[in-house]
């Protein structure tokens, strides 16, 4: 076993939670918008991919118990092919990072560190998260348990304070086009649903693994929910010129005046958005780093962090030239290729490998 | 000013290996350890002369080319 710690269900539920609402609620309100208008608050709702990931992971694990996604394609697939695979999934997650590394990087170069280069500021979030990582997964867990309140409280520190100047009418009509708006809106989503599959190198390292199914659920929900609040909060405050901006929810920190004293909040969108991205990259990393070391039977995980860490920070340059191009991919190809392999690949595997269990079962009665 | 670069990347190895190398037990462990550096190494140099190198994403859109077109036509009738 390369990894020897054990995380608890909920530390579980909250890792996979700061996983995934990080960047959801940075990028994908203007995206959403463009396709959803008024119906962009429906979108997150139809979180089929996150569903059915859920399903796959959680059904390949009752088959292979104490199997994370790459080395159960060695035992449906064979050894070869399920290596090759399983590289492709490694470097896939290495791929992902270097988007979310490069969103975050984009994001505080583009609003709050000006004239910092971006290699300095996605660097430095790399070798703070490599050391978390370095510490296993039980740090990486205690850090998405401590910072997760602290997420929520910033979360409603910019909700609460601007709900006086919501315009409910901004949300109507609703569903005037029928469902078909909110359901491309939900497109571009199914990346971020579709990363749920982080689930499944996590979940073999469960101490209570009963709990650990509704955990999951529960986060999904969640996900789900905090979605909603921030894409109806935006679309009530900003309407039509949603789709105006690259950071919405910025735009909403920004707003706030509290009795002419409390202005200027987006520090703490800074607050929230370092310490979401902090434990995403850290969850991302982590499943690389294990996945890499497991893939290679490694008896230790740890001297591969760095530089795999290495690797990480080029991937983040190497994606786009720049924001433009990087948020058009990430609302087309990105989200094509997230879905094949997060979605499309898993169910295959579970197929297969419901297949040959139920072959195996006749073959051994008969 | 590139050369000073790939120094630094150098630089950067050399801490690595210095602070990983005395840690790292068995030789596999080894093996692997310098193999992801040195690739990371060769890849950074590479990316600090030929920065326009067509990366993953492009790989990407190439492969859902078909895919892509859809969706950028079906944006342009959503916002035109």
């Amino acid at each position: 076993m390369v990894e020897k710690g054990r995380i608890s269900a909920f530390q579980m539920g909250r890792m996979i939670y700061l996983a995934i609402t990080p960047t959801a609620i940075l990028t994908t309100p203007a995206i959403t918008f463009k396709f959803a208008k008024q119906d962009m608050w429906i979108s997150p709702i139809w979180a089929f991919c996150g569903l059915i990931t859920l399903y796959a992971v959680f059904r390949l694990h009752a088959i292979y118990p104490g199997r994370n996604i790459v080395q159960a394609c060695e035992a449906v697939i064979g050894r070869l092919p399920g290596k090759l695979l399983g590289a492709l999934f490694l470097l896939y997650y290495l791929y992902l990072i270097g988007i979310i590394l490069r969103e975050y990087g984009e994001f505080v170069v583009g609003s709050f560190l000006f004239t910092t280069p971006l290699i300095v500021v996605s660097g430095s979030m790399v070798l703070v998260c490599a050391i978390a990582v370095r510490g296993g997964v039980e740090i990486v867990g205690r850090f998405a348990e401590l910072l997760l309140p602290a997420f929520v409280t910033l979360f409603l520190f910019i909700i609460i304070p601007i709900i006086p100047d919501l315009r409910v009418p901004n949300m109507f009509p609703i569903m005037a086009n029928g469902i078909t708006p909110s359901l491309a809106g939900a497109f571009v989503l199914q990346t971020w649903f579709s990363e749920l599959i982080s689930a499944s190198f996590l979940l073999p390292l469960v101490a209570d693994q009963k709990k650990a199914k509704t955990s999951v659920l529960i986060a999904l929900l969640m996900i789900v929910l905090t979605l909603v609040v921030a894409n109806l909060a935006t679309l009530m405050l900003l309407g039509d010129i949603t789709g105006g901006y690259t950071y919405p929810f910025l735009i909403l920190a920004r707003y706030i005046n509290l009795a002419e004293f409390f202005t200027h909040l987006e520090a703490i969108f800074m607050a929230i958005w370092v310490l979401g991205a902090f434990v995403k990259i850290c969850v991302f990393f982590y499943v690389t780093v294990l996945g890499a070391a497991q893939w290679m039977n490694l008896s230790d995980y740890r001297p591969i962090v760095f530089p795999i860490g290495l690797l990480v920070t080029l991937s983040s340059m190497w994606v786009a030239p720049d924001l433009q191009k990087l948020t058009f991919s990430i609302s087309t190809s990105v989200t094509f290729s997230a879905m094949t392999m997060f979605v499309i690949v898993p169910m295959l595997l579970l197929c297969l490998a419901w297949v040959q269990k139920r072959w195996r079962g006749t073959a051994a009665k008969g | 000013m590139k050369w000073t670069a790939v120094l630094g990347i150098a630089a950067l190895l050399a801490l690595m290996a210095a602070y990983e190398w005395p840690k790292t037990k068995g030789k596999k462990e080894k093996t692997a350890f310098a193999a992801i550096a040195v690739l990371g190494g060769l890849l950074a140099s590479w990316l600090v002369f030929y920065p326009e190198t067509p990366g993953p994403t492009q790989c990407l859109d190439a492969l859902y080319k078909p895919l892509v077109k859809m969706i950028e036509n079906l944006t342009q009738e959503r916002s035109g």
